[in-house]
C-alpha cells in the first residue's frame, strides 16, 4: 500500500513538474539582447560619481573643499587644490581623481559635498583592461557628467 | 583584554604563515590503514568545484561513495573587514558591511546601523523604522528565492534556477528603483535611510508580492520542492538534533528545521517587528527537507509582513540629523537581526573616537559550516553537497 | 567488389548520419532546454534559429589544445573516447529504418543491439580509470554500477515484446505490429521500464550520476576536452537516438504510418521519443546513487518479471 502510495505520488508529482515546464516552453522567452538591446536603467541608479558641470558658466561646481575626499571610506577621491602664481589657494580644484577600482559606489561622497557639485551617472559600461584606465581625471569625470544621466540623492529625500 | 586574557583587537605583529590542511593535519582522516593498506580516498572538493558556492574548499574523506569525514577550508575570500573599519570612521561601515553577506545585503547594514546608533544614541525616524523590516523582508524573500534556485543546481535540477531569476530579476529592479543599486544597496545610513520611496514604487511592491505568493510559490513548489525525487533526495537527510543545533550555534532556518522557534524578530524584536503579526515556520526532523521547507514558508510570512507594513506606514523624514563627525561614547553593544540565513550579529567597541576600537562580525554560514562533518558523515556525496547546500553558504560572510 | 563498394557507402552513410544526427539532437537539447527555461537558446552563429551553432563548437573544439592529464594511462585514456563511439556507431546495424531500409536483418538483432550498446560502459570505464582523477574514477564506478543494474530490467522489458512477436528480428518485431497494433497497448509496463531504463542507461538526468556535474564536476569525462570530449558528446547523443529509435521500434510501431513513407515515420517517431528524454533532462532533479539501485533492482526488476509472467500467462490462456 505505501509502495502504491508512493508510485502515485512520483508519477502525480512527475505530472505536475512536467506540465510547468512544458507551458514555459511556449511561453515568450525573457531573454533580453543585450548589446543591441539595453535593459533600461531605473532613474537614480548609480555607478560612479562624477563632477557637475555649472550649466551658466560651463566650469565645475566644485570648489576643491575636500569633504568628499574627506567622507570617502576606502579613500578613493584625491584633490589637489589650485593654488594661484602667488601660492595662494584658489576655489576650483588643480586636479580631482577618482579611483573607480576602488569605490564601492556608496554615495557618501555626494551626500557629504555641499557645493552640489558631485552627482552619481548612471553609466555602466565602464570596464577596462587595465586598472589605470579606471582612474578618472576631472575631465573625463566632467564627460561622464555631460554624457550621462546623474542624480543627486541623499539625505532622506523622496526620489 | 577579554575575559580569557586573549587581545580583543590584533595589533600588527608578525604575519601568520598561511596554512593549508593537509591529509596529515589533526582532524583529517588518515587514508592509509595500520596495515600500510590504502583503504580511503580523500577529495578535495572545491575550492574550485561547480558547487561550493563561491570559494569554500570541503576535504572529503570516502569510503567509495560513503563520506568518512568532512573538514570545511575556509579562508578563500577574506578581505578583512574587521581589521579595515577599524580605520575607517562609522558612516563608511555601513554600506562596506554590504559585502559581508551580499545575497542580503540590508540585513548586514541594518545589523551595523543598529548597532552604532545604539552607541551614538541616535533616534531613528519612526518611517525609517518601518522601511527597514520592509527591505528586510523584502531582501528575506530574494534571498530564499535564490536559494530555491542554487539548491535545485546542487541536486541537479538546472531550470528552477532560471525560473527563480524571474521574481529575482523583478525584486532586484524594485531594490534598484529605491535604491539605485541593484545588489550592494549601500541604502541605510547612521541614523535612517538614504532616501525614501515613492507611493508609486510602493503600489509596485505589492504587485510583485501578489506575484510570489500566486504564481511563483506554487510553481516553485510544483517544479521541484513537492517533487518526489527531491523529497528523497531531502528528507532524512543531515538530520541534527535539537541539542546538536544548539550547542553548535546553528541559528535561522537550520536551527529552526530541528523545531525549536527561535526567531530574533519574535524572541529579541528589534525594529519594530513587535508590532506586526506573523508566525515562524518550524521544522520537525531537522533534515535538510525541513530546513527547506523553513525557507519556502518563510518567504510567505516575509509577504505577510510586507502588505501590513504597507498598510501601517507612517510618514515623515527618514533620516535623523547626524553629526557629519560621529564619534560615540565608550562603551560596546551587540546588535542581532534575523538574516535570511540566521542570526547576524555585529559586535561593536568603541573607544570614544571617530573610529571603532574594535568590529566583530557573527555570520550564520561560519557557525553552520561547522556542522557539515556532523551532518554529512556517513551519506554519500551526493548528500554532502545536499547537506552543504541547505545551509545556503555565502562565503563572503563566512571569510568576511 | 560490389559487395565492398556497398559495404564502404554503408559505412560512410552510418557514420554521416551518426554525425548529423548528433549535430541536430546537440542543437535541439540547447533548443529546447533554452525555451523550457524562458531563454532562447544558440542564435547568434547564423543559420535559421542558430542552427550553425553546433559547426563553430566542432571548430572550436578541433582547434583545442590536446591535453593529456600527468599521470594519465596514455592508452586507456587516448581510446577510451573511441571505445564509447564505436558501440553507438554499431547498433545502426540492426535499426530497422524503413520497410526494406535495415542495413542488415540479422536474426538476433535485439540481441545483436544490448550486447553491443553494453560496450559503451567500457568506455566509460577506460576514461574513469584512465584520467588518474578521482571524479573520473568515481564516476566510472557508478556509470558501472547503474549500467549494469539497469541493463537488466532493460532486456527482460524488451521481452515481453519478443514472446507477443515470436522473433528477435527486429524488423519482424515491427511486422507483427501490424497485427497486434503497437506493442506499447499490451506491454504499457513494459513500456515504462523500458523507457526508465533507457534514460538511466544513457546517463541522463534524473540518472546523470556518473556525470553529475554538482557532484562529480564532470563525472569521467573531467579531464576531457577538444575533439576527444566532442566524442564523448557524439556517443552520448548517437545513443539517445539509437535507444529512442529501438523503443519506437519495440513498442511504437516502428515505421508503421500512414501517408508518410516509412522511415520518416520513423526518424519522427525516434525524435519524439527524444523530445521526452530532452524534457525530462530539464525537468527533474538528480537522484542519488543507492535510490538508483534501489529502484533498478527493487522496483523495476520485479516489475519487468511481473510483467513477463503476465505475458506469459497471455499467451498460454490466448
Ligand atoms: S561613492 Fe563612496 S567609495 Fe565611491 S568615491 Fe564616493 S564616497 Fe568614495
Ligand atoms: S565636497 Fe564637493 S565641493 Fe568639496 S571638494 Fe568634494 S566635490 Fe568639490
Amino acid at each position: 500500500m505505501a509502495l502504491l502510495g508512493r508510485i502515485w505520488n512520483t508519477a502525480k508529482s512527475m505530472f505536475v513538474g512536467h506540465s510547468i515546464t512544458l507551458r514555459e516552453m511556449f511561453t515568450t522567452p525573457i531573454t533580453v539582447f543585450y548589446p543591441e538591446e539595453k535593459p533600461p536603467m531605473e532613474r537614480g541608479s548609480r555607478s560612479v560619481p562624477v563632477l557637475k558641470v555649472n550649466e551658466g558658466t560651463g566650469l565645475l561646481n566644485c570648489v576643491s573643499c575636500g569633504l568628499c575626499e574627506r567622507s570617502c571610506p576606502p579613500s578613493c577621491i584625491k584633490i589637489e587644490q589650485a593654488l594661484d602664481a602667488k601660492g595662494d589657494r584658489q576655489s576650483w580644484p588643480e586636479a580631482f581623481e577618482l579611483n573607480l577600482s576602488h569605490c564601492m559606489v556608496c554615495n557618501l561622497c555626494v551626500e557629504a559635498c555641499p557645493f552640489d557639485a558631485l552627482e552619481m551617472a548612471d553609466v555602466v559600461e565602464l570596464c577596462s583592461y587595465q586598472v589605470q584606465d579606471l582612474i578618472f581625471d576631472k575631465q573625463q569625470l566632467a564627460e561622464i557628467w555631460k554624457t550621462s544621466r546623474s542624480l543627486r540623492v541623499a539625505n532622506g529625500e523622496r526620489l | 583584554m577579554s575575559d580569557s586574557g586573549r587581545p580583543v583587537r590584533v595589533e600588527a605583529g608578525p604575519a601568520l604563515a598561511p596554512h593549508l590542511p593537509t591529509s596529515n593535519d589533526a582532524g583529517v582522516v588518515p587514508t592509509i590503514g595500520p596495515d600500510g593498506e590504502r583503504k580511503l580516498m580523500t577529495i578535495n572538493l572545491g575550492p574550485q568545484h561547480p558547487s561550493t558556492h563561491g570559494v569554500l574548499r570541503l576535504i572529503v574523506t570516502v569510503d567509495g561513495e560513503q563520506i568518512v569525514h568532512v573538514v570545511p577550508d575556509i579562508g578563500y575570500l577574506h578581505r578583512n573587514f574587521e581589521k579595515i573599519v577599524e580605520r575607517w570612521s562609522y558612516p563608511g561601515i555601513v554600506p562596506f558591511s554590504d559585502r559581508n553577506d551580499y545575497i542580503a545585503a540590508i540585513t548586514n547594514e541594518v545589523a551595523v546601523a543598529l548597532a552604532i546608533e545604539k552607541l551614538a544614541g541616535i533616534e531613528v525616524p519612526p518611517r525609517a523604522v518601518h522601511l527597514r523590516v520592509l527591505f528586510s523582508e523584502l531582501q528575506r524573500i530574494l534571498s530564499h528565492i535564490l536559494f530555491y534556485g542554487t539548491y535545485g543546481l546542487d541536486l541537479g535540477a538546472f531550470t528552477p534556477f532560471l525560473y527563480a531569476f524571474r521574481e529575482r530579476e523583478w525584486g532586484y529592479t524594485l531594490m534598484e528603483k529605491a535604491t539605485g543599486a541593484r545588489m550592494l544597496y549601500a541604502y541605510n545610513r547612521v541614523g535612517g535611510l538614504r532616501n525614501d520611496v515613492s507611493d508609486e514604487w510602493l503600489a509596485d511592491l505589492a504587485k510583485f508580492l501578489d506575484f510570489v505568493e500566486h504564481k511563483a510559490m506554487p510553481e516553485y513548489m510544483g517544479l521541484l520542492i513537492d517533487n518526489e525525487i527531491f523529497r528523497e533526495r531531502t528528507i532524512g537527510v543531515g538530520k541534527l538534533t535539537q541539542e546538536q543545533a544548539i550547542a553548535w550555534g546553528a541559528a535561522g532556518p537550520v536551527l529552526r528545521a530541528t523545531g525549536i522557534p527561535w526567531d530574533l524578530r519574535k524572541n529579541a524584536p528589534y525594529l519594530c517587528y513587535d508590532q506586526f503579526e506573523f508566525d515562524v515556520p518550524v521544522g520537525t526532523n531537522g533534515d535538510v527537507y525541513d530546513s527547506t521547507m523553513v525557507r519556502m514558508r518563510e518567504i510567505l510570512e516575509s509577504v505577510r509582513i510586507i502588505r501590513q507594513v504597507l498598510k501601517t506606514l507612517p510618514n515623515g523624514p527618514v533620516l535623523a540629523k547626524v553629526r557629519p563627525t560621529l564619534s560615540p561614547a565608550a562603551g560596546d553593544y551587540y546588535s542581532r537581526v534575523e538574516g535570511p540565513r540566521g542570526e547576524v550579529g555585529v559586535f561593536l567597541i568603541s573607544d570614544g573616537t571617530t573610529k571603532p576600537y574594535r568590529l566583530k562580525w557573527r555570520a550564520p554560514t561560519f557557525c553552520h559550516l561547522q556542522l557539515t562533518p556532523l551532518m554529512a558523515a556517513g551519506g554519500k556525496i551526493a548528500d554532502l553537497i545536499a547537506v552543504v547546500g541547505s545551509y545556503d553558504v555565502i562565503m563572503g560572510e563566512c571569510d568576511r | 567488389m560490389n559487395i565492398l563498394l556497398a559495404a564502404i557507402l554503408k559505412v560512410i552513410g552510418v557514420l554521416m548520419f551518426v554525425g548529423l544526427n548528433a549535430y541536430i539532437l546537440i542543437w535541439g537539447e540547447r533548443k529546447v532546454s533554452g525555451h523550457i527555461q524562458r531563454r532562447i537558446g544558440p542564435i547568434r552563429v547564423g543559420g535559421p534559429s542558430g542552427i550553425m551553432q553546433s559547426a563553430a563548437d566542432i571548430l572550436k573544439l578541433m582547434s583545442k589544445e590536446d591535453f593529456v592529464p600527468s599521470g594519465a594511462d596514455w592508452w586507456l585514456w587516448v581510446l577510451a573516447p573511441v571505445v564509447s563511439v564505436a558501440p553507438a556507431v554499431l547498433v545502426y546495424l540492426v535499426l530497422p529504418i524503413g520497410r526494406t531500409l535495415v542495413l542488415r536483418n540479422l536474426n538476433v538483432g535485439l540481441v545483436f543491439f544490448s550486447s553491443v550498446s553494453s560496450f559503451t560502459l567500457l568506455g566509460i570505464f577506460m576514461a574513469g580509470w584512465g584520467s588518474n582523477n578521482k571524479y573520473s574514477l568515481l564516476g566510472a564506478m557508478r556509470a558501472g554500477a547503474q549500467l549494469f543494474s539497469y541493463e537488466i530490467p532493460l532486456i527482460l522489458s524488451t521481452i515481453g515484446v519478443v514472446m507477443l512477436a515470436g522473433s528477435l528480428t527486429l524488423q519482424r518485431i515491427v511486422a507483427a505490429q501490424t497485427h497486434y497494433g503497437w506493442f506499447i497497448f499490451p506491454q504499457i509496463v513494459g513500456f515504462i521500464v523500458f523507457f526508465v531504463a533507457s534514460v538511466a542507461e544513457l546517463n541522463r538526468t534524473p540518472f546523470d550520476l556518473a556525470e553529475a556535474e554538482s557532484e562529480l564536476v564532470a563525472g569521467y569525462f573531467t579531464e576531457y576536452s577538444g575533439m576527444r570530449w566532442a566524442m564523448f558528446a557524439i556517443a552520448e547523443y548517437s545513443n539517445l537516438f539509437t535507444l529512442s529509435a529501438l523503443g519506437v521500434t519495440l513498442f511504437l510501431g516502428g515505421w508503421h504510418g500512414p501517408l508518410l513513407p516509412g522511415w520518416v515515420w520513423f526518424v519522427l517517431k525516434s525524435y519524439f521519443l527524444v523530445f521526452v528524454g530532452i524534457w525530462i533532462r530539464w525537468t527533474l532533479p538528480r537522484v542519488r546513487i543507492d535510490q538508483l539501485m534501489d529502484l533498478g533492482w527493487k522496483f523495476l526488476f520485479p516489475v519487468s518479471v511481473l510483467n513477463l509472467l503476465g505475458t506469459g500467462l497471455y499467451l498460454m490462456v490466448r
